[in-house]
């Protein structure tokens, strides 16, 4: 299965660009727009906030890739034929997720050897590896979101549309771009703890080098409930055909 | 025909329902290795839902289903195992090339490296793909595309194959193709179900038919039995205008079995003894005076089928329970 979509990942270079520009488009925006306003205000250095949070939201761009790249999988009919062979079903959504994690995996590096350039500081290699790791997992546990909701619409562009839904308060409700300070007080409780801000900052506590394990935790949490959660349900819901 | 040996594919009252949509009400049937059986029926009447419980797609609602001696309820491992299915629609990876959608498939059956090579280069070669094999196939023709999903079911020997209408949307050329596939297959030792809206196809494919409307069993047997009832040729005669269809229809008053479509304004009138009775009829009518427009001599379509076994038009997509 995985074959399978290496070779079409392969074959639509056209989506890692996607994911890239995408980040580069945040990276370069938020911080050239926003990080003066930002960045004074809360008397840091922008950048070297933004750049984690640009990971996460691209591993998280990369869920919403999934899901559609599913949709449009169940749309296209090969996977009614999954359904009737002889292996695991569960296999059908793995390969796309775990393909998907590779593009992001890829695309990740690119984007952070960018962030590079415009004038970034990783703490240590260490550090930028597992910060890259850690992004590539986050995204990969959201990607079984994205194929459940997929697997029960099965509509592209409806999938498309509903991404939007859970994409935008995931990505701007959180500390990947703002600290939360600046947030107003009713909404601090869902920034601090949802899973993108907690993914947020945990990779800038690993990117700066900073031991502090309890963002780690909440992180590795969330990502176990969202697996836990959708794996079988996302598996359910794409065997039912009725 | 083997009747010694145990069936490969056996149903046994099998029905399912959609919310309040009967899409399958007990039907029973039983295909032999080497075996043809044609699933026969009009738009909604329940033949794909028939491929999808036999072929672990859709859960039973009563009745029970074997494929190689394996019940499909409770051992769908096993029967995935000995089942190749080209469903209606082509289920085939476009961005993938016709040889590496054989690959991909061939790989799921987990046919060794060794075996999926050689397999691969026999059918290709086999069902005349060679000129394609090695395009994307998004960029396929509608035949080509549906020769591919046909190739994809039989990467791993199945001991029974199911086709959902494989023909529809063929030219004459390759529907003539694949029905030598059909019998090839079947030569070979393998169980077909077939699917099909054509009685034509059935009946030169079939040892068996079934048919079904609105998901009951309308009738079944060999075609040549079929054909006893409803094989005769119809001659359809169009006329001028509605005072030449009553004239024409007092002429023929004699053969009752003639249908009169009076918006058509036409007539189907079975013929038993071919052209001379053909013939005579049609001076008759001349005699008379009416004013045929047009007429030709057609061969039962599944109309006809549904005509002579249960007196009515088929009544298709079956929304309403009966
Ligand atoms: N998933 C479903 N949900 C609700 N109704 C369904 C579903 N699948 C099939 N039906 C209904 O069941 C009936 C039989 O459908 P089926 O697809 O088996 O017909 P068919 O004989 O294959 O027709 P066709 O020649 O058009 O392919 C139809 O009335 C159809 O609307
Ligand atoms: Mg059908």
């Amino acid at each position: 299965m995985l074959w399978r979509d290496t070779i079409r990942t392969a074959r639509q270079p056209e989506m890692l660009v996607f994911a890239v520009v995408m980040g580069v488009f945040f990276l370069v925006l938020f911080n050239y727009v926003f990080g003066g306003a930002i960045g004074a205000g809360a008397g840091i250095d922008y950048l070297q906030f933004l750049v984690p949070g640009v990971f996460v939201i691209t591993a998280l761009q990369g869920a919403q890739q999934t899901s559609m790249g599913f949709a449009a999988d169940l749309a296209e009919g090969v996977t009614d034929r999954f359904r009737s062979l002889p292996m695991s079903q569960v296999a059908v959504i793995a390969g796309r997720t775990l393909g998907d994690a590779a593009r992001n995996l890829v695309g990740l590096v690119l984007v952070a050897l960018l962030a590079m350039l415009m004038g970034y500081r990783f703490d240590s290699a260490g550090g930028a590896i597992a910060a890259i790791g850690l992004t590539t997992a986050v995204g990969f546990a959201f990607s079984w979101m994205g194929a459940a909701i997929a697997a029960k619409i099965r509509q592209p562009d409806m999938v498309g549309m509903l991404s939007m839904f859970w994409l935008f308060p995931l990505m701007l409700a959180s500390t990947a771009f703002t600290p939360a300070d600046s947030m107003p007080g009713w909404l601090r409780p869902f920034a601090n703890y949802q899973p993108i801000s907690v993914a947020a900052d945990a990779v800038r506590n690993l990117c700066e080098g900073t031991t502090d394990s309890g963002d780690l935790v909440l992180v590795l949490a969330w990502m176990i409930g969202l697996l836990v959660v959708f794996v079988p349900l996302s598996v359910r819901l794409y065997r039912s055909t009725e | 025909m083997s009747s010694t040996k145990a069936p490969v594919i056996t149903a046994d009252g099998l029905s399912k329902a959609f919310g309040d949509v009967v899409a399958l009400r007990d039907v029973s049937f039983a295909v032999g290795s080497g075996e043809v059986l044609g699933l026969l029926g009009p738009n909604g009447a329940g033949k794909t839902t028939a491929v999808k419980l036999l072929t672990t797609l859709c859960s039973i609602d009563a009745g029970s289903a074997t494929v190689a001696g394996c019940d499909v309820a409770s051992e769908p491992g096993a029967v995935r195992r000995a089942i190749g299915l080209a469903g209606q629609a082509a289920a085939v990876d476009e961005k993938l090339t016709g040889r590496e959608n054989l690959e991909l498939f061939a790989r799921l059956y987990k046919l060794s490296r060794r075996q999926r090579r050689p397999r691969i280069d026999e059918l290709l070669e086999r069902f005349d793909m060679v000129a394609f094999a090695d395009r994307p196939a998004s960029t396929y023709s509608g035949g080509q595309r549906r020769r591919l999903d046909i190739v994809a079911a039989l990467v791993a020997n199945p001991l029974a194959l199911f086709l959902d209408e494989p023909t529809a949307g063929l030219d004459p050329r390759s529907r003539a193709e694949l029905w030598d596939v059909v019998r090839s297959l079947a030569a070979e030792g393998t169980a077909i179900l077939l699917t099909t809206q054509n009685l034509d196809e059935a009946d030169r494919l079939a040892d068996e038919v079934l048919v079904i409307d609105r998901g009951h069993t309308v009738a079944s047997g060999p075609p040549e039995v079929l054909k006893k009832d409803v094989g005769r040729d119809v001659l359809e005669v169009h006329v001028a205008t509605n005072a030449d269809l009553a004239t024409a229809e007092a002429a023929i008053v004699q053969t009752a079995e003639a249908v009169i479509d009076r918006g058509a304004r036409r007539i189907d009138i079975p013929i038993a003894a071919g052209a001379a009775q053909s013939l005579g009829l049609l001076r008759c009518l001349e005699d008379e005076g009416v004013r045929i427009t047009d007429f030709q001599l057609r061969r039962p379509t599944l109309d006809d089928v549904f005509l002579a076994l249960t007196g009515a038009r088929p009544t298709g997509d079956g929304a309403d329970t009966p």
